[in-house]
């Protein structure tokens, strides 16, 4: 009976490629726990389009999300899974309920990196359990889920997030240099914070990158504060280069065409840093004057 | 009132707390409408997360007690508008526990169906500020369709609406479809009564009062705020008297940084289709518009040049977006702005558009729920003939 046999494995080869076959046959491969570690991981890449095909397969992907017995790498594989599907938000829409519960009740897991990329999601979403947890574990450092510096990032996803008082403090009196950093960056969006970033921005002790996040935020709340400051930083002849450069940058594109042009000091001293800075000013000087038709 | 007065220093438990005592007590049930109020001072310095947990606190007692007459806005508002899961399931809720259903609720749940479905999550309602980490807890869509049931024959309008949601092609969820049977056989029950047919959307809509009129003689003088500064999007300083004065003017009021697409940034492109319908009917040199932004120290020129230009608003000398320079708090206290503050960022607020009088005098006021532009112009052109 060849003849027979021959559109039976045409038509079996079909449905071996078919992406969900695959998908779902990566699902019993990727939950198996038989199964190597790496090659579960490698399985669990091909699981996102079975995902929401019926509520069994999300269930299963989210059980071993959610089983702290399973190896790390395969939940932190299940974890990229779910989000990949989350992508397709028509077809995930069955399975978001459950997705959401779950990323919630693993955020305190006992794996930073399953914690931090867990919380991220949440975040993303402006999810208001990640945000109250991760604002306690700023104010009492015992509940922390997160290192502080994180745990700003993740806030400054939203800027109605109530951090901006405990940035501020991080800010005067920072865990480490990185939370301050992060701290700085998310102030950028309160239109308070200009004098904190006016101060920073003109602190010669202060990071090149805490100063430059400071210019860019003045940039953003205060314009005309951050021209001043520039002016004055580019005639300060002990300022460091790189902020010199930040500030030619920030006036070549944001200054006020007329007060330049008629600034003879300023296009003085910037004609003298085209000519004797370092190259990173040098060139940033050029491009100033070019600009400004000198 | 004393007691929902004194919510401004309080903790979330205290407030919690309040809100249970104020539903356990028949004689004090009203002042949780008054907790609503979005410039109610217990909102005051608090994020938004921590809002959406004190609202829908008090949208969770109302379900218990009964939803008045005056609350009824609020849940609609939230039905209209919300984007947040948790508030837009306990509207549901607390719809369901209104004395009657009425046709004119109907739309209002199916848009909130629409708006929510794709951003529905698990919800819990057990206690003060609880998040749910577990499967099958309810939703907002789960709420909204057993809201539809308790709908019944007064649904009878979005019925194709509500039957489509069970349809393989963009229809909800399979583990939604039980749900939506029910929903559909409730509202087809009246077809099987042979009820009159007194469930149209314009039966006796429920008591609601979105717009409110003032006559001529009862305005409020604008006197208060007549020298407050503005800046408009392109820098110019210009006074509430110089560019309110002499004209009627339509005006709304929003904030570039607001992530809800239903209010702020609905409001400003429905300000530039207003602004066309005063081109088209040649009322645009006659009528002023003005959008005016909550967040005045956020909002500068370029932020609202480039906001209101990229809705399609058009921008010129009777026509401009403006931010306070110096003086909100007198703009709030004049026309009662539905807003609040963390620090100087809006962490909630309601909709609102306000027709100005020539004097600059409020003539009325559209809140909370969705404004339909033609409306709009129609009271603006009104008052050319006073």
């Amino acid at each position: 009976m060849p003849k027979k046999s021959k559109p039976k494995s045409a038509k079996s080869r079909k449905s071996a490629q078919n992406p969900r076959r695959i998908a779902q046959r990566a699902l019993a491969f990727g939950t198996n726990a038989k199964n190597s570690i790496k090659a579960r991981v490698k399985a669990m890449a091909d699981v996102p389009l079975a995902m929401c095909e019926d509520d069994k397969s999300l269930q299963t992907v989210l059980k071993i999300l959610r089983e702290e017995k399973e190896p790390i790498e395969v939940r932190l594989a299940a974890l990229q899974a779910l989000q990949a599907a989350s992508f397709s938000v028509v077809a995930f829409e069955s399975c978001r309920t459950d997705y959401i519960a779950t990323l919630r009740a693993v955020a305190a897991d006992k794996d930073l990196e399953l914690r931090q990329r867990v919380l991220g999601i949440l975040a993303r979403e402006k999810d208001g359990f990640a945000q109250k947890k991760l604002l306690e574990g700023l104010q009492q450092p015992d509940k922390a889920l997160l290192p502080p510096e994180k745990a700003l990032q993740l806030l400054s996803y939203d800027v109605h997030a109530e951090a901006y008082p405990i940035a501020r403090a991080i800010v005067g009196n920072p865990p480490n240099a990185t939370a301050k950093r992060e701290a700085l960056r998310l102030l950028a969006a309160d239109a308070n914070a200009a004098p904190t970033f006016e101060k920073v921005l003109r602190d010669k002790k202060e990071t090149s990158e805490n100063r430059q996040i400071s210019a860019a935020a003045l940039q953003a709340i205060k314009p005309d504060k951050l021209r001043t400051h520039a002016r004055e930083i580019l005639l300060d002849t002990s300022e460091h280069d790189e902020i010199q450069a930040t500030c030619l940058t920030a006036l070549k594109q944001f200054g006020d065409q007329v007060a330049i042009v008629n600034d003879s000091v300023l296009l003085r001293r910037v004609k003298r840093l085209g000519g004797k800075g370092s190259s990173v000013v040098k060139q940033s000087a050029r491009q100033f004057l070019s600009k400004y038709g000198q | 009132m004393q007691d929902s007065r004194a919510t401004t220093a309080q903790s979330e438990r205290e407030f919690a707390s309040l809100v249970e005592s104020l539903a356990g007590d028949p004689t004090r049930r009203e002042q949780l409408t008054d907790l609503l109020r979005e410039d109610h001072p217990c909102y005051d310095q608090r994020g938004t997360a921590a809002i959406v947990r004190m609202r829908g606190w008090v949208l969770h007692a109302l379900s218990h007690v009964g939803l008045s007459e005056p609350a009824l806005i609020f849940v609609l508002e939230e039905l209209d508008t919300g984007v947040d899961a948790y508030l837009v399931a306990a509207a549901a809720r607390a719809l369901r526990s209104y004395p009657n259903p009425s046709a004119f609720f109907a739309p209002y749940l199916i848009r909130a169906l629409a708006n929510i479905r794709y951003h529905d999550e698990p919800v819990s309602f057990e206690n003060y500020g609880a998040y749910s980490e577990s499967h099958g807890a309810t939703s907002p869509v789960r709420e909204l369709l057993a809201t539809l049931e308790w709908m019944g024959p007064s649904a009878r309008e979005i019925l194709p609406q509500v039957e489509s949601l069970g349809t393989k092609d963009g229809g909800l969820p399979k583990r939604f479809l039980d749900d939506v049977d029910r929903a559909v056989e409730a509202i087809r029950r009246g077809d099987q009564t042979s009820e009159p047919n007194n469930h149209s959307c314009c039966a006796s809509p429920a008591p609601v009062n979105s717009v409110v009129s003032w006559a001529r003689d009862t305005r409020c003088s604008s006197e208060s705020v007549e020298k407050i500064v503005f800046e408009d999007h392109e820098g110019a300083s210009l006074t509430f008297k110089e560019f309110f004065y002499g004209h009627p003017s339509i005006v709304v009021f929003f904030y570039t940084r607001c992530d809800n697409p239903l209010k702020c940034s609905l409001t400003i492109t429905k300000l530039a289709s207003v602004q066309k319908l005063l081109r088209e009917q040649g009322l645009s040199e006659l009528i002023h518009t003005a959008a005016i932004t909550y967040d005045p120290a956020y909002d500068l020129p370029e932020r609202l040049r480039a906001y209101g230009k990229h809705r399609g608003v058009r921008l010129h000398a009777g026509h401009r977006i403006l931010r306070s320079i110096d003086s909100f708090d007198a703009l709030c206290s004049y026309f009662e702005l539905g807003v609040n503050f963390i620090e100087s960022l809006v962490n909630r607020h309601k909709i609102e558009a306000y027709i100005l009088d020539n004097d600059g005098r409020i003539a009325a006021s559209f809140e909370r729920l969705h404004w339909d532009e033609q409306t709009l112009v129609d009271r603006a052109s009104a008052l050319l003939r006073e």
